[in-house]
């Protein structure tokens, strides 16, 4: 740890990544009961883990209910869409639960009212159970704190851990009305549970390099009807928030922060569905930490509050005994915060 | 009572005028020797807005309450309500245009609809609730001095709407007896379907009394947990909690699954689900304790007879928040899911499990069913906040728990229905009697039958005690 680098600056991530938009491709899909590969045999990674966008861009359960389709025909979906899927394997029953009830507006009425084509879902079903493709990504949604926060391909999927980043800065005194940089937003679901508890000066500046991520936190800020609050503004970390410098009272960031070298071992669902410019923290997943609290003290007034995310014990502990001692002078209460599993998740701290 | 009748006839109000000279001095109500009068505060309408500002004001409420005098309706030639409910008169279908046989259906009802209320219990505890509200330091405890005019309150409307309805029947009475005498002709048919209706809104308030305890009104958590024999037993519990999911979809209640612990093979060990709606939880109190099911195991390649059991709880959902229990967050202990993992932006999973437990009392909670952690534990904690105040009931009334004992506490002896499958076909409720040869629709949800029967026979058989 020591031999890093402390004035790295990340480099790498700081070209936006050029998402195209999703390709309209039709989807070409086997009907269920036909297939012969057993359901649960994981294909191997494909040489270019890039996502396999969706056809349409729009999140399943924003969609219009505008598919009717009776009764039998959605009944017998879900037995062709349950006989794939072991009952060892209780969390996919549950997909397929949630999945209708994300498709229909009312499941129980004939013809149900679905939000996509039948086969439409009988493709997301298989490319979920075939391709680990997230759930999240299939019906579009990620249910977080008492949010639905929309994501799609291009954003990382909220982390039920990131949830008490809302309940910490909560606490600070003079949260309500106060001004908080959120850096790399993602889907803005931070962003978004802020500003529903802030008061009237209080306001979310949301930042995020990525184009994808600052459409669908867009989204997200005009679902939650919190667009007065939280202004959205594209580019990499400190440098759009230039005019608010020394203004805010807190920052809160859940960077990339995944080791470089961890990337090929990670989960299927996370490793070749998720954006890598959203996990990849670069060597020691430190890169972009250290260059947010490099940052951290010229865009803090006195007084203001820090929470970042991190990997982990060993990245927490690293990142406060480095401000604690390099930074003392400008930053006190340097602490290291448990996540619900008794992993230090999360360093806090207060400029002074 | 403002009713038409009395508005347009001069003899009512010359009955009426008879009657308030003459008042029976020696009656009494209460089988202890209370007088009515001294409990009851006026017999007539209180304006609402009065009424709550005597709530709001012990003293003035104190010197009105004793004040006033009730007198027990009564007809000219003296008859009241018990005395007709005593006289033996025959009761005839509604349709016989006979007043004996509607008065006396109308006052059988009436006694009914008191010993339901625990009228004794009643009057006594208002009684006792006045001379609380006259105190004068009372208001130094808000929250207690609140509870107790509510509940005096409470009390007061429903001793108001029983004397009411028995001043209606009076009046009827009277008024028929005089159009007779005048030979009007018009008022007496009047009269007499007044009389017949009341048959009718007496019958509707003799279910009503069924409900009327305390959380009655409230919603609940019911919680179905299968006995000992594994499979065959969950697959009864999943049989046991779709009957009361079907039977409170009958009721228009919002149903919503905060547990479940699926079984291994089929079925479920143990699940909660909450029901939503006006009472949901005096209705399915009648259901807590043991179901037995008697079949041919569809698990027993044998095909051999099995007997399996359930245990059912209900838990009042209380809408008070000053009577609930105070949770200290400093008690609780929050178990989440956790993928044992690194966790964070390694970990994609949609298992969200939250299970909280209340230290002290080791009493914990758990909810799996919402999409997200947070929900859950908002659940859970909603659960746990129920089962901490069901305890909390317990405790503040010293009442016997029966219903709202909890799963731990239900002892699997106390067996209260039995449906039989196999080599007969029968449900048959142990504690009334009560039985249908129609299992299938039972197990559908037609349950309301069972729940009657039961509500009344332990209201109408029960002691009436003080
Ligand atoms: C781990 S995700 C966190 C997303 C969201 N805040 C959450 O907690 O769910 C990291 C985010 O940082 C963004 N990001 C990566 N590099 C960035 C940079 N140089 N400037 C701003 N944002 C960046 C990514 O696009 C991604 O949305």
């Amino acid at each position: 740890m020591a031999t890093l680098s402390l004035s790295s600056r990340p480099l790498t991530f700081l070209r936006p990544n050029r998402t195209k938009p999703p390709l309209h491709r039709l989807l070409r899909h086997k009907p269920l009961a036909s297939s012969s590969a057993s359901a649960l045999t994981p294909p191997t990674p494909r040489a270019d883990p890039s996502p396999t966008p969706d056809p349409d861009p729009t999140p399943l359960f924003l969609r219009s209910a505008s598919h009717p389709v009776p009764a039998a025909a959605l009944a017998s979906f879900r037995r062709r869409a349950a006989a794939l899927v072991p009952p060892s394997a209780p969390h996919l029953h549950r997909h397929l639960r949630w999945l209708l009830v994300d498709a229909a507006a009312d499941p129980s009425s004939d013809p149900a009212l679905l939000r996509a084509p039948l086969d439409d879902l009988e493709a997301m079903w298989t490319r979920h159970v075939r391709e680990r493709r997230p759930f999240q990504y299939v019906v579009g949604n990620e249910h977080w704190r008492d949010l639905v926060v929309a994501v799609r391909e291009g954003v990382l999927i909220p982390r039920p851990e990131t949830e008490a980043v809302v309940d910490m800065i909560r606490k600070v005194e003079g949260f309500a009305d106060g001004w908080w940089a959120d850096l790399g937003t993602g889907s803005g679901a931070i962003a978004v549970a802020v500003a529903r508890e802030l008061g009237h000066e209080g306001r979310v500046f949301a930042v995020d390099v990525s184009e994808v991520a600052v459409e669908v936190a867009t989204l997200n800020v005009q679902r939650y009807g919190v667009q007065g609050k939280v202004e959205i503004r594209h580019g990499s970390w400190f440098e759009p928030l230039e005019d608010v410098k020394g203004k805010l009272m807190g920052v809160i960031s859940n960077p990339p922060y995944i080791p470089t070298d961890d990337l090929p071992g990670l989960q299927p669902e996370v490793g070749w569905h998720e954006p890598k410019l959203a996990l990849d923290g670069g060597k020691e997943g430190l890169e972009h930490l250290l260059h947010l609290c490099e940052g951290l003290s010229s865009v803090l007034k006195p007084g203001g509050f820090f929470v970042f995310e991190t990997n982990g014990n060993k990245q927490s502990e690293f990142l406060v005994d480095l401000i604690s001692t390099k930074w003392n002078s400008s930053f006190h209460n340097v602490e290291a915060v448990l996540d619900f599993a008794e992993i230090k998740r999360f360093v806090t701290g207060y400029r002074r | 009572m403002g009713s038409r009748l009395l508005a347009r006839s001069a003899a009512a109000r010359l009955l009426s005028h008879l009657r308030r000279r003459t008042p029976d001095p020696t009656h009494r109500l209460l089988p202890h020797g209370a007088s009515l009068a001294s409990l009851l505060g006026p017999t007539g309408d209180i304006p609402a807005a009065a009424d709550s500002a005597l709530l709001r004001y012990p003293a003035r409420w104190s010197s009105s309450s004793t004040a006033a005098f009730a007198e027990v309706p009564m007809t000219a030639d003296g008859l009241t309500v018990e005395s007709i409910a005593g006289k033996g008169w025959t009761i005839l279908p509604e349709a016989e245009s006979d007043w004996r046989s509607h008065a006396a259906a109308v006052a059988q009802s009436i006694k009914l609809i008191k010993k339901r209320l625990k009228w004794g219990w009643i009057l006594e505890r208002t009684k006792q609730l006045a001379v609380v509200l006259e105190k004068p330091d009372l208001w130094d405890d808000p929250v207690f001095a609140g509870r107790v005019s509510r509940e005096h309150g409470e009390l007061m409307g429903k001793i108001k709407s029983v004397n009411q309805f028995e001043q209606e029947l009076i009046e009827h009475i009277d008024m028929l007896r005089l159009a007779r005498e005048e030979n009007d002709n018009e008022l007496e048919m009047e009269s007499m379907r007044a009389l017949a209706d009341m048959r009718r809104s007496a019958k509707e308030k003799e279910l009503n009394a069924l409900l009327s305890g305390d959380n009655d009104s409230c919603s609940c958590f019911i919680e179905v947990q299968a006995g000992a024999g594994g499979t065959e037993s969950m697959d009864w519990a999943a049989m046991v909690m779709n009957m009361y999911r079907s039977w409170a979809q009958r009721w228009g209640y919002t149903i919503t699954v905060v547990e479940e612990m699926p079984g291994e093979v089929a079925g479920i060990k143990r699940a909660t689900i909450k029901v939503d709606g006006e009472y949901a939880f005096g209705y399915a109190k009648a259901e807590v304790g043991v179901h037995r099911l008697v079949r041919i195991s569809p698990f027993d390649s044998g095909k051999r007879r099995h007997t399996s059991f359930a245990a059912v709880a209900v838990i009042p959902i209380l809408g008070d928040a000053s009577s609930r229990y105070q949770i200290k967050d400093s008690d609780l202990r929050i178990e989440r899911f956790r993928s044992g993992g690194p966790g964070g932006q390694h970990a994609n999973t949609t298992e969200s499990a939250i299970r909280i437990v209340h230290i002290p009392t080791g009493i914990s909670a758990t909810c799996q069913n919402e999409r997200s952690q947070h929900m859950n534990k908002a659940s859970a904690m909603a659960v746990l906040q129920s089962r901490l105040d069901q305890l909390e009931i317990a405790r503040q009334a010293q009442m016997n728990a029966e219903h709202t004992q909890s799963l731990n506490e239900i002892s699997w002896g106390n067996q209260i229905r039995s449906y039989v499958l196999h080599p007969y076909r029968m449900v048959k409720d142990l504690r009334t009697n009560y039985e249908v040869s129609d299992p299938d629709s039972v197990l559908e949800g037609d349950l309301d039958d069972f729940i009657l029967n039961y509500l009344s026979s332990s209201l109408d058989e029960a002691e009436v005690s003080v």
